[in-house]
């Protein structure tokens, strides 16, 4: 196998946007080992498959000459239009032969092993299967044997998160299990790999440029924004495996949806150490924009940051909207200037999470950009304004599920101050604490 | 009504207003139109940068054989960086809607001028596949007429020496050109595009060739 046909098998990409030389790949287009495909056909992006006539838009291409559509959606991975070509390999051969080797010392608890077992089961079968976990149950060791079943039978396999942040934490988690598997890890501005990569770690996004390319799928977080608010993304999950190839979605907060359709299902309540899930404490915390407004930081979450910072215990505050958080941060400031804002658009946002985590700052004021996909030890948490739309139950369950994940340091805050409690805090309360009496969630 | 830029739903607020006249909806939501800089207090009278009086580039070109093409002009915007992005999207990833970002501006600023544009090559064209300086004007619905064609060379890698000792990037279509111009291009960086199309305008038979851009660099 080829560079190129290592690169192009399950891939579609822009012609003219490989990384390889036009020459070469225009001789394997002539004998037929690529195959072209119009970019937009019937006002539809043939790459990321959206439709939404507001995103495929039109005008006068000075380079056929007509008028022409493209994808305004995927647009950041190179401009699809009407006269631009993707292309793919022809015949993907099948990759099997290699050797994989699984080297983990650790153990999966007697429910870990359960669900696995289950999963495992439901890929030989080619079936869906969701595994309900809650936050801090050990998900994804448990995905390592039946990942290593898959790739020891020479199947392709993608594991997909939403966000980039989980694809970076996790590779490397990843290629020390499979030592002797070619793995990818694809997100926006990653570098380039080189070889065939038998399992690929990529973000929701990336499954954009794959069509029919795996025998199995497993879809991380599959509750977590953007993945569930957009429905191109869920179309990509499909067009990226191959048909009948099997879907696992792995999650903490499943959509009713998830539940309902999936017939195969592996439940976990319980954390992997065997304490039980830190529940929220609600705190009122009135008029807090009124004090905010006024410059000052409300006396009950002030005397919050306060104890925690003097204790010398790590927090994240999480604020409804950017704009407050950029409002607010110099009152933060104040009472410890080692506190930092971290929002979507900032740049030092790796950079200030490993800080919290190294002890050299207090704590982060936050949106929800860091709900999940972080792990620092002995984390306290707290939600202002928790009872605004943005704190979805799903996001709630996942902040409180920064809070106790090392066995030695199983409890901790999860404070929501609000403004009047919403049902979707009683809804969260409740089901934290169903969890914790080991039974399913009603 | 979503956002050109950022995609978010601004949602639209009914008044008397709304009801009863046809204001064209805005395509972009405050929060995006805010991270744009317009230039404000006292500007150079030559580009519209700000400055006290004639900028440091503009009293260069005074100094050079283009002294006294550009009889004055104005620019809009300053090149931070929500307009480096946007630029980038515009014309580097050609996403054509977003020529209707700043339609309301230019139509403010520039309806009634007779304005020329400045164009790209040929081939910088089949590659960008719409010409950008056009697309802004059509959104804006501002009549236009080119004189100009570009010969085939790239400016953007040139050092400002280069720029200003560089022959003439322009040629007249031979088409007669009205007493007074205004020479339209999206971004202003050292003026050498600008002096070298108001030059031969100005040899056509131009008496005075103002110059307009979108973004001062």
């Amino acid at each position: 196998m080829d560079e190129i046909e290592a690169f192009l098998t399950g891939r579609i990409w822009l012609r003219d946007h490989t990384p390889f030389q036009k020459e070469d790949i225009d001789t394997r287009i002539n004998d037929g080992r690529i195959r072209t495909i119009p970019g937009i056909t019937g006002r539809q992006c043939a790459r990321c498959r959206e439709k939404d006539p507001r995103l495929i838009a039109e005008f006068a291409c000075s380079r056929c000459g007509k008028n022409c559509f493209y994808c305004r959606h995927c647009l950041n991975m190179g401009r699809v239009s009407s006269c631009t070509e993707l292309i793919t390999w022809a015949n993907p051969s099948s990759s099997g032969g290699h050797l994989h080797s699984f080297v983990w010392n650790g153990t999966l608890t007697a429910a870990q092993q359960k669900a696995s077992d289950e999963l495992l089961a439901s890929f030989h079968k080619k079936e869906d299967h969701l595994i309900y976990a809650v936050c801090g149950a050990g998900k994804t060791e448990l995905l390592f044997p039946p990942i290593f079943d898959a790739l020891a039978t020479g199947k392709r396999v993608c594991l997909a998160a939403p966000r980039t942040d989980v694809v970076l934490e996790l590779a490397p988690r990843l290629k020390a299990a499979f030592p002797d598997t070619v793995i990818h890890a694809l997100y926006g501005g990653a570098p380039k790999e080189a070889g065939f990569a038998q399992l690929i770690l990529a973000t929701t996004h990336q499954l954009y440029r794959f069509e029919d390319a795996f025998d199995v799928m497993i879809v991380d977080e599959a509750d977590a924004f953007p993945y569930t608010a957009d429905k191109t993304l869920q179309r990509a999950v499909q067009k990226a495996k191959k048909q009948g190839a099997p879907v696992a979605y792995v999650t903490a907060t499943p959509s009713r949806k998830l539940l309902r359709s999936i017939k195969n299902q592996s439940h976990i309540f319980r954390r992997y150490h065997g304490h039980p899930l830190p529940e929220p404490v609600y705190r009122p915390l009135w008029n807090y924009r009124k004090a905010f407004r006024k410059g000052r930081v409300p006396p009950k979450l002030k005397s919050w940051v306060e104890d925690n910072a003097a204790r010398g215990r790590p927090f994240l505050l999480f604020l409804p909207t950017v704009e407050l958080i950029d409002e607010t941060i110099p009152y933060f400031q104040a009472i410890h200037p080692g506190i930092r804002a971290v929002h979507a658009e900032d740049p030092d946002r790796k950079e200030n999470v490993l800080k919290l985590r190294r002890g050299e700052i207090p704590g982060l004021v936050t949106s929800t950009i860091l709900e999940r996909g972080i792990t620092i030890r002995n984390v306290q948490v707290a939600v202002v304004g928790a009872d605004e739309a943005i704190f979805t139950p799903s996001a709630l369950i996942q902040i409180a599920g920064r809070v106790g994940r090392a066995a030695d340091c199983p409890a901790g805050d999860v404070v929501l101050f609000h403004n009047g409690i919403s049902r979707r805090m009683d809804e969260v309360r409740h089901l934290i604490r169903s969890y914790n009496k080991g039974g399913a969630p009603s | 009504m979503n956002c050109l830029i950022c995609d978010a739903v601004t949602p639209e607020p009914v008044s008397w207003r709304t009801l009863f006249c046809r204001d064209p909806t805005p395509d972009v939501c405050g929060r995006c139109m805010g991270k744009f800089e317009r230039i404000t207090g006292p500007v150079c009278p030559h580009c519209g940068k700000a400055s006290d009086g004639l900028c440091g580039d503009c009293a260069m070109w005074e100094t050079s054989g283009y002294a006294g093409v550009v009889s004055g002009g104005r620019s809009l915007y300053t090149y931070n960086e929500a307009m480096r992005q946007f630029l980038h999207r515009y014309k580097f990833l050609q996403d054509a809607a977003l020529a209707e970002v700043f339609s309301a501006e230019l139509r403010k600023a520039l309806k009634g001028e007779a304005i020329v544009p400045i164009p790209m090559n040929d081939k910088r064209l089949r590659e960008r596949t719409f010409p950008q300086v056009d697309r802004l004007l059509d959104a804006a619905r501002l009549p236009y007429r080119h004189y100009l064609t570009k010969r085939d060379s790239v400016q953007g890698k040139k050092t400002r020496e280069e720029r200003i000792a560089a022959p003439v990037l322009f040629t007249w279509n031979g088409e007669p050109v009205p007493a007074r111009v205004t020479v339209v291009d999206d971004l202003y960086t050292t003026g050498a595009t600008m002096r070298h199309a108001a030059h031969v305008l100005r040899e056509a038979g131009a008496e005075e060739v103002r110059v307009f851009a979108l973004i001062r660099g």
